[in-house]
């Protein structure tokens, strides 16, 4: 099978050593089903990472978009569905700072989400790969669709986030599968809604065995992520004290971000081998 | 059944319903959510579910095409997606009328159960139900609410409030499922079988989908 993401090193062809170079990786944030909080983590994830990095999180959830909702977001003009049509807006125009990240949200319509071309995504993450050092893609709960699949074949690693439970695991299981047969690494498994301490200290190791990557953080289930919800505030800006948010900042410490030269990385997600919907 | 239009919190097409409740769930929402079913919106047919919550506990179904209310509603449901989904926030006092019906009310975990067969997040929202929708609840457990299941997993009455947070009926189902869980990872085989299957599947798809 061609990699979609056929490694080329712009640096060759540029002069290498003398070109600035600009570090950046794109993570998946993946689960095969709903409800998992996937978004929450990517929002805790990317608010931990900013202490240290550039952060930039994309809502590449296209078909069900539900970050702005996190992020205070619900009032804006242009998002990422506005960008991925034909004659669109700029990416910069859908780029919101927001709690120290740079935020793309994406809109909740229907009609525009048909109007969109999700296969431009490819393009919207080149761009912004020259200007931040870690991408977030908070990607769908669904593996039926090329636009659901998109975001894990585009990004270099894949977080897994996981209830303690057999479907979800089984589904973790499958987006691992997926992101393997997209050259798509595993950065590691995030255990999320824990209830039980001692329960998850014998099921992560067990799972562990079938996951590429460590456990980041087992993140218990709390009052406070549902206030956060409630407040349409990301947790580490509502209850950056709380035991869940100590978790984030704990998987962070973890997860090994890896130097990638932006040069090369936007040129792998432009040259991506999608082909424009039929 | 009429209710006040509230406020629109969300629209949008979901492919799993389970998306709806964890989300109404984890922000206690108080309002209703209509489900229209794909597939009546291209055949302009009609039947659309309606499920009521009370901070993020289901309430009462019922089923604009069936005419059903209560746990028949769900079933006319269940057979049924990807759902074009609104949800809106209303005043506790504006469900008031409609909660009273009897008849079109389900118990709290039942919609976790049959829309997306899902125990575990049953087990929660039987959790956090709220004593009010408890008591009424108990207006159907009785014979409805037993008849089909859901008293079988709720370890307790839910007109019974639990004297402690996870208390022993909890811990056991807790403890049964964490038991589950750890079976499935021991299956070296099964998982090896899922892991498999799901390789070939994305391999045929990036064909499909143009991937490769």
């Amino acid at each position: 099978m061609l990699s979609p993401k056929p490694v080329v090193d712009t640096n060759v062809f540029i002069g290498g050593g003398t070109t600035p170079v600009h570090m950046v990786e794109a993570f998946a944030v993946a689960s095969g089903k709903g409800g998992t909080g996937k978004t929450t983590s990517t929002l805790a994830l990317g608010m931990a990472l900013s202490e240290e990095y550039d952060v930039t999180v994309v809502d590449a959830d296209m078909g069900m978009a539900n970050l702005l909702f996190h992020a205070d977001l619900e009032a804006v003009e242009t998002t990422l569905h506005d960008v991925l049509v034909d004659g669109g807006a700029p990416v910069e125009a859908a780029v919101y700072e927001r709690h120290g990240l740079s935020v793309v949200p994406c809109g909740t319509s229907l009609a525009d989400f048909a109007a969109a071309d999700p296969t431009r995504l490819r393009d919207v993450v080149a761009t912004l790969a020259a200007d931040t050092d870690v991408i977030l893609l908070d990607s769908a709960a669904t593996l039926s669709s090329r636009a659901a699949v998109l975001p894990v074949v585009l990004a270099d690693r894949v977080v897994v986030v996981l209830e303690p439970t057999i479907p979800s695991l089984s589904d973790g299981l499958k987006v691992q599968e997926y992101a393997t047969s997209y050259d798509t690494g595993t950065a590691g498994i995030l255990f999320n809604k824990v209830r039980d301490d001692d329960a998850i200290a014998r099921i992560a190791p067990k799972a562990e065995r079938y996951f590429e990557g460590p456990t980041l953080a087992t993140v218990p289930e709390s009052h406070e992520v549902r206030a956060a919800r409630r407040a349409g505030r990301p947790l580490l800006a509502h209850a950056p004290a709380s035991e869940a948010a100590a978790a984030y900042r704990e998987a962070v410490r973890t997860l090994d971000v890896r130097d990638g030269d932006s040069g090369t990385v936007a040129d792998r997600f432009r040259s991506a081998v999608v082909p424009e919907s039929p | 059944m009429k209710l006040p239009r509230g406020r629109l919190v969300r629209s949008r097409v979901v492919t799993d319903p389970r998306t709806l409740l964890v989300d109404a769930l984890d922000r206690g929402v108080t309002g209703y959510a209509v489900l229209e079913p794909q597939e009546s919106l291209l055949l302009d047919g009609e039947g659309r579910g309606v499920v009521t919550f009370e901070t993020g506990v289901p309430v009462v179904a019922y089923h604009t095409g069936t005419e059903r209310g209560g746990p028949p509603a769900l079933a006319d449901l269940a057979a049924e997606g990807p759902y074009q989904l609104e949800l809106f926030e209303l005043d506790a006092a504006d469900l008031a009328e409609v909660h009273a019906r009897e008849s079109f009310r389900v118990p709290p975990g039942m919609a976790a159960e049959r829309l997306v067969g899902d125990p575990a997040l049953a087990e929660r929202t039987r959790e956090a139900t709220p004593a009010g929708v408890a008591a009424g609840a108990a207006g159907v457990g009785g014979g409805v609410a037993g008849a089909d299941g859901e008293s079988a997993n709720a370890p307790r009455p839910p007109s019974e409030p639990d004297p402690s947070p996870g208390g022993q009926g909890d811990a056991e189902a807790d403890e049964r499922q964490v038991g589950a869980v750890e079976a499935f990872l021991d299956d070296e085989e099964k998982v090896a079988a899922i892991r498999e299957e799901a390789r070939a599947e994305a391999e045929a798809r990036a064909e499909q989908w143009g991937f490769e």
